[in-house]
């Protein structure tokens, strides 16, 4: 359709139909570049004009500025950001600033027509502007190579188009405009949980080195940013280290050790030293950006102090690939999420000081009771050799007199057997304990009653819960144990030593040892675990660090509660134990040389089959428990050799004794063994 | 005959003193802790020309307690100012050792040469002589 070759009606006709069908065509478009071509091109297209172009107003409200032009003219003028001055002598201008089309019929004799060199063959030209409500937004140029092109009843026409794409323009700006809200409430919301989950990892986690990382992670995922890193200042204060970056960039960093100089070119220095924020929305142009290479896309960038009162610990970056990334939003939640972080860090800090220094008084301590005991040990040993060099000067002496008196000779030679002797003891004292144990289920009653038969005590009360029969533990080192305890309790002239025991649900078994003997002073008290302290000279002052040993290796724990002339407590706790039960079969005929004690019950109850009896008789197998009260042992053992059981017999022994083993095995006996205190372990006794 | 007070808690060591002394031609009262030694002193308080403690032993509640033998010297020479004395002790620490003359000690005697205490005895019961 070319506008030159129709009548006035049929052009206003289809000027009217062209303009209904652009108007259906941009209606619906909300991407405003899209609608601005889309609406130059169907102009073009359908009125066969020359040119289209769309201008809308800047914000400045002093331009309007080339949106979308048709063709290489339109591209090369968006290209050179074409403007035209509002007001100015262009028919854009003009028809801006008076809200009314204008034409120009034969463009040579318009005064107000702008030459334009992009569009050198226009011959007519009309602006119409574009009015959305009561607001000129802009305005639509239209172009004709044909000399007077448009009548007014054209501007009519075509005036009723430029009206529905100034509507469809507001539409796509309120659109765009929404778009926007919402997405910013989405971030809003992201923020928000963000700070919440930092807010709760500051106060939960004291350890920097897990909280620093998932800090950058937290604020990298939720404000959608390119980078985080967060910097600590060293002790020196003039350094700030990276302590944790996001991502590969990151990572690279902290493997290269990457630091920063407080008070230096970088932001994160200039943030230290000043304590405040400092934000670069175009990198290239802020003077203390650090051109980092591992983060070549950064493009803005903000660092923000971590500072404690008036102490800046360090700086958090927060990097984003878009230039004026940040909004005021972020800057607020970020400072904030900072602010947190500083006092978590502190916290972390003060913790560190604090174990810190508990490591050093530990330290000390651990010093301080070595030194102890070694001066303990030292002492002792110096004392118990002593009257061996006294002893043996003197007999020395004797000799050279050459008339020896037989009676203080044999006395010296006895002091020196005494004091080696007592040296030598100190060996299995120091070492007995630390042999290596064989937890196994034990009847803790039968093994504090080897324990008090062995020391020859006597007062002692045992009361123990069912539920606290049996606990896990090697018996003959909680044998020493124990006999070490009793001893003390019978030697602080107790006249009653109360033993109770009972267990908890998780099965845990709490045993204390109370008695009413002279008690200890809080200075014996503080060093009783010292080796080879002690209040009495013919003792070595390793009872006590034996059964802590002991107890400790077994998993338990040990605690002593003493008030002087009152008495001592002491209380363990060891794990429980249950034997697991089985079944026996295959047992010979067994007899048991046992008092009718508790270990004697379990047994019988066990194995039926079995007799007990106070004296020998005949049977496969018979068994002495080498703790028994009723008879004496060394008689028992006589009466089976005089029968001729030796053989068959097995010493059972809650407590192993080297030396009496061997004594034992000497006279022809079986076998000298643990005692049984499973069904298991019974069965073992005919099955070995 | 001259009167010798010894007190020491290590049984060997006391009487392995004690015989020492005995042969060297003393007369040897013995205790092995501070109480018992300040009993016997007591009932003998007369008699006695000398007295040899134990730097470390019980004190006079029967706890054991590094020094007690200074608290004895103390209370003797409290009863006995002129009473010659010596502590003894099983290794040399000079702080104790002026402590003991600070209280009046004659001498200071780190255990290990009887023949070297018999010296010193003999030594300080002569200049008094």
């Amino acid at each position: 359709m070319k506008a030159s070759h129709t009548t006035g009606a049929e052009r206003q006709a289809a000027l009217l139909q062209a303009s209904a069908r652009v108007s259906r065509s941009i209606a619906s478009i909300l991407d405003l570049n899209l609608l601005f071509n889309r609406t130059v091109d169907i102009i073009c297209d359908e009125f066969g004009f020359y040119y289209a172009g769309i201008f809308l107003i800047d914000e400045t409200g002093e331009w309007a500025v080339l949106k979308a032009g048709r063709g290489e003219a339109g591209r090369a003028m968006l290209a050179e950001r074409h403007k035209l001055k509002i007001g100015g002598n262009s028919m854009i201008g003009a028809a801006i600033q008076h809200r009314s089309g204008r034409i120009a019929l034969d463009v040579g004799k318009e005064a107000v027509f702008f030459r334009n060199p992009f569009l050198p063959k226009t011959r007519s030209e009309m602006a119409l502007p574009l009015i959305a409500g009561d607001e000129v937004i802009g305005a639509l140029t239209v172009q004709s190579e044909i000399e007077a092109a448009f009548s007014d009843d054209d501007i009519a026409a075509l005036q009723t188009m430029a009206d529905q794409l100034a509507v469809a323009i507001a539409n796509a700006r309120l659109h765009r405009q929404n778009q926007e809200l919402l997405r910013q409430a989405e971030r809003r919301t992201r923020l928000l949980q963000a700070a919440n989950k930092v807010g709760k990892e500051v106060t939960s986690v004291l350890d920097l080195d897990k909280l620093l990382p998932k800090m950058v992670d937290t604020i990298v995922e939720a404000y959608g940013f390119y980078y985080a890193g967060i910097f600590l200042v060293d002790e020196s204060g003039q350094w700030a280290h990276l302590r944790a970056g996001y991502g590969q960039a990151g990572k690279a960093m902290l493997a290269e050790g990457h630091k920063l100089q407080v008070g230096g070119h970088s932001m994160i220095g200039t943030c230290i030293h000043l304590n405040e924020a400092r934000i670069a929305l175009d990198v290239g142009e802020e003077r203390v950006h650090f051109k980092n290479p591992h983060l070549p896309h950064t493009r803005s960038e903000m660092a923000l102090p971590l500072a404690f009162g008036e102490k800046v610990l360090g700086a958090v970056t927060v990097q984003s690939v878009e230039e004026r990334a940040f909004s005021q939003d972020d800057i607020t939640s970020l400072q904030t999420m900072a602010d947190h972080l500083a006092v978590a860090i502190h916290n972390a800090y003060t913790l560190q000081a604090l174990e810190a220094a508990h490591a050093e008084i530990l330290r000390n301590k651990v010093y301080e009771a070595l030194t102890a005991a070694t001066t303990e040990a030292i002492h002792w040993i110096g004392n118990k050799a002593l009257p061996i060099s006294m002893t043996i000067a003197r007999l020395k002496e004797d000799l050279a007199d050459g008339q020896p008196d037989l009676v203080s000779l044999s006395e010296d030679l006895d002091l020196i057997a005494e004091a080696s002797e007592m040296i030598v003891q100190v060996k299995e004292q120091l070492i007995g304990q630390a042999r290596e144990q064989k937890p196994r289920p034990v009847l803790l009653v039968d093994v504090l009653q080897a324990a008090i038969r062995a020391r020859g005590i006597s007062g002692v009360e045992i009361q123990i819960a069912p539920e606290a029969a049996y606990v896990m533990a090697d018996s003959t080192q909680l044998a020493r144990a124990l006999g070490n305890l009793l001893q003390n309790a019978a030697e602080a002239g107790a006249s009653a030593i109360l033993v109770e025991a009972r267990a908890d649900a998780k099965g845990q078994v709490y045993l204390t040892i109370t008695d009413n003997g002279s008690g200890m002073s809080a200075e014996t008290l503080e060093k009783a675990w010292t080796p080879f302290f002690s209040t009495k000279s013919d003792h070595h002052g390793l009872g006590l660090p034996a059964a802590l040993h002991v107890i400790t290796q077994l998993q338990g724990q040990i605690q002593l509660h003493s008030q002087e002339e009152v008495g001592t407590t002491v209380h363990i706790t060891l794990p429980g134990a249950r034997p697991a039960p089985a079944e026996l079969s295959g047992a010979p005929s067994i007899l048991l040389l046992d008092d009718d004690d508790d270990w004697a019950r379990f047994f019988l109850a066990a194995l039926p089959t079995a007799r007990r009896a106070d004296t020998p008789a005949e049977a496969d197998l018979v068994l002495i428990d080498q703790n028994l009260t009723g008879a004496d042992f060394d008689t028992l053992i006589a009466q089976i050799r005089q029968a001729g059981l030796v053989e068959k017999t097995i010493v059972l022994t809650a407590a192993m004794d080297v030396d009496r083993m061997t004594r034992l095995l000497r006279l022809g006996l079986r076998d000298v063994r643990l005692k049984p205190y499973s069904p298991a372990e019974i069965s073992a006794l005919w099955q070995a | 005959m001259t009167t010798i007070l010894l007190v020491d808690d290590e049984k060997l060591v006391q009487r392995s003193l004690e015989k020492t002394l005995l042969r060297a031609g003393y007369d040897v009262l013995t205790a092995a802790d501070c109480r018992s030694g300040w009993e016997i002193f007591q009932t003998n308080a007369d008699t006695i020309d000398l007295a040899v403690f134990d730097l470390n032993m019980p004190d006079f509640t029967g706890l054991n307690k590094p020094g007690a033998g200074l608290d004895l010297l103390q209370k003797v020479l409290e009863a006995r100012p002129a009473l010659p004395t010596i502590v003894l002790t099983a290794y040399d620490e000079v702080n104790k050792a002026r402590d003991a003359m600070a209280l009046g000690a004659r001498a200071y005697f780190v255990k290990g040469r009887e023949q070297g205490l018999v010296e010193l005895i003999q030594g300080i019961l002569g200049k008094q002589e």
